[in-house]
C-alpha cells in the first residue's frame, strides 16, 4: 500500500501568508496533521496545514512541484518533485542550480 | 444556588489544602507523573523501526512529550512536602506507581496503538479532571499538556483505523486493546476511595471517578466502533450515546493511593525511568 503525500503550509503570523514548508506521507488525513506537527514544530507557528497532494491542481504540470501521477494506482505517486523533501522542515524554498 | 465562599476559593499553596486532601492529592499526581515517565519510556522503545518515518518521528516526539509531561508533574510534588528530583531519580522500582499495564514492553506496533489509544487517552482523562481544580499550581499546567495529547490522540486514532484494515494484524490489535481497555478503565479509581470523594468535594478534581471512566469512553469507544471492536471488547451503546463497559473490573487488591492490586515495575524498566546511566552527569 503506498501512502499518499500530504503537503504542509504553516504561518508564523496570522497575517503573513501560509507558505509551503515540506510535505509528509500518511494514510488519512488525521495522521498527516500529526505528522506535519511532529516534523515540523521546531518553530513556532501560527497555523498549519496539511493538503493533499493529489488535490493541488497546477496551472502548468510541467514546472510544478507538486503534481501527481494522473487516476491510475499510483495516483498519489511524485513524477516530479524537486523543491521539498527535507525532514528538517522551516525554509525549504527551491535554490535552482545556477 | 447560591456559592459559598468555600466553594469559591481557590488554593494557591498546598498547605492551605485540608490536611485529609493532601495525601490523596500526592498519590494523584505521583501516579500521574511515574505513568507518563513509564509511558514515555515505552513509547521510545518504537522510535526506531517504526512502520514509516513519520510514524517513527512522531513516536519520538510523543516520548519526549510525555517525559515533559512527567517532569511537569514531579515538579508539582514540591509543594506537597515532596523533592522532585529525589522522587525523579532516586527510588526503587517498588516505589513506583505506574499504571501496572504499562510494567511490560508494548508488543508490536498493534500494542504501541493500543496503549496510545486507551493508556495515554486514560491519563489524559484524569489530567482533564484537573482542568478546573481549585488547586492552582495544577489547574495552571494541565491545558499545554492536555493540547498536545491531542494529538497523541489523532495519531493513536489514525494507526488504530489503518492496522484495523490489515487482515493479519486486526487479530492481534484487538488483543491488545483488549489487554489495556479494562486495566485503564480500572486506573481511572473507584467512587468509594475516601480519598477521591475529598478531591472531589473541595474541588481539586472536578468529578468522580466514574464519571471520568464515562468521558473516557465517550472519547475512545467511537473509535473502536468505528474498527468494528467495540462489541467485542465489552462496549455498549446505550440510549443510543452513552457507552458502557460490560465487563467487570477487577478490584482484588486494588490501593486507591497506589492504584495498582500488587505487582512492580521491574528494576531495569525503574533504572532507565531514574536515569541511572547518566546519574553522574545529573544537573541541579
Amino acid at each position: 500500500m503506498k501512502e499518499p503525500v500530504y503537503e504542509v503550509f504553516a504561518r508564523k503570523t496570522r497575517e503573513e501568508p501560509l507558505r509551503h514548508i515540506g510535505f509528509i506521507n500518511a494514510s488519512d488525513g488525521d495522521l498527516a496533521r500529526v505528522y506535519a506537527w511532529k516534523t515540523y514544530d521546531e518553530q513556532n507557528w501560527a497555523e498549519m496545514c496539511v493538503i493533499p497532494r493529489s488535490a493541488i491542481l497546477p496551472l502548468d504540470p510541467g514546472e510544478s512541484q507538486f503534481v501527481t501521477a494522473p487516476h491510475d494506482e499510483h495516483e498519489d505517486e511524485i513524477v516530479h518533485s524537486r523543491a521539498t523533501g527535507s525532514y528538517g522542515g522551516g525554509d525549504v524554498a527551491v535554490k535552482e542550480a545556477s | 444556588m447560591t456559592e459559598t465562599l468555600s466553594q469559591a476559593a481557590t488554593y494557591d499553596k498546598a498547605d492551605q489544602l485540608p490536611d485529609d486532601v493532601r495525601a490523596p492529592l500526592r498519590d494523584l499526581i505521583l501516579a500521574l507523573a511515574d505513568s507518563k515517565r513509564v509511558l514515555g519510556l515505552r513509547y521510545s522503545d518504537k522510535m526506531l523501526g517504526a512502520p514509516t518515518l513519520e510514524a517513527g518521528i512522531a513516536a519520538s516526539s510523543m516520548a519526549q512529550d510525555e517525559w515533559g509531561h512527567a517532569r511537569l508533574t514531579y515538579a508539582l510534588l514540591g509543594d506537597l512536602g515532596d523533592e522532585p528530583k529525589a522522587l525523579e531519580h532516586e527510588r526503587v522500582a517498588s516505589e513506583y506507581r505506574s499504571i501496572a499495564a504499562l510494567d511490560t514492553g508494548l508488543d508490536g506496533w498493534a500494542g504501541m496503538t493500543a496503549a496510545a489509544l486507551l493508556v495515554d487517552t486514560a491519563l489524559s482523562a484524569q489530567y482533564a479532571a484537573l482542568l478546573d481544580s481549585r488547586y492552582t499550581p495544577v489547574h495552571n499546567r494541565v491545558q499545554k499538556l492536555l493540547d498536545e495529547e491531542k494529538f497523541h490522540f489523532q495519531y493513536a486514532a489514525g494507526w488504530a483505523r489503518r492496522i484495523a484494515q490489515v487482515p493479519e494484524l486486526r487479530g492481534e490489535l484487538t488483543e491488545a486493546l483488549r489487554r489495556y481497555l479494562a486495566p485503564a478503565l480500572a486506573w481511572l479509581g473507584r467512587d468509594e476511595a475516601p480519598g477521591m470523594r475529598r478531591l472531589v468535594e473541595e474541588g481539586i478534581v472536578r468529578d468522580e471517578p466514574s464519571a471520568r471512566r464515562a468521558r473516557y469512553l465517550a472519547r475512545v469507544a467511537p473509535v473502536l466502533d468505528d474498527i468494528g471492536v467495540a462489541a467485542a471488547l465489552g462496549l455498549e451503546r446505550r440510549d443510543g450515546s452513552t457507552w458502557t463497559f460490560t465487563g467487570e473490573l477487577d478490584w482484588n487488591g486494588w490501593d486507591d493511593a497506589t492504584r495498582r492490586a500488587g505487582g512492580e515495575l521491574d528494576e531495569e524498566t525503574a533504572a532507565r525511568a531514574r536515569g541511572d546511566k547518566n546519574r553522574a552527569l545529573l544537573m541541579d
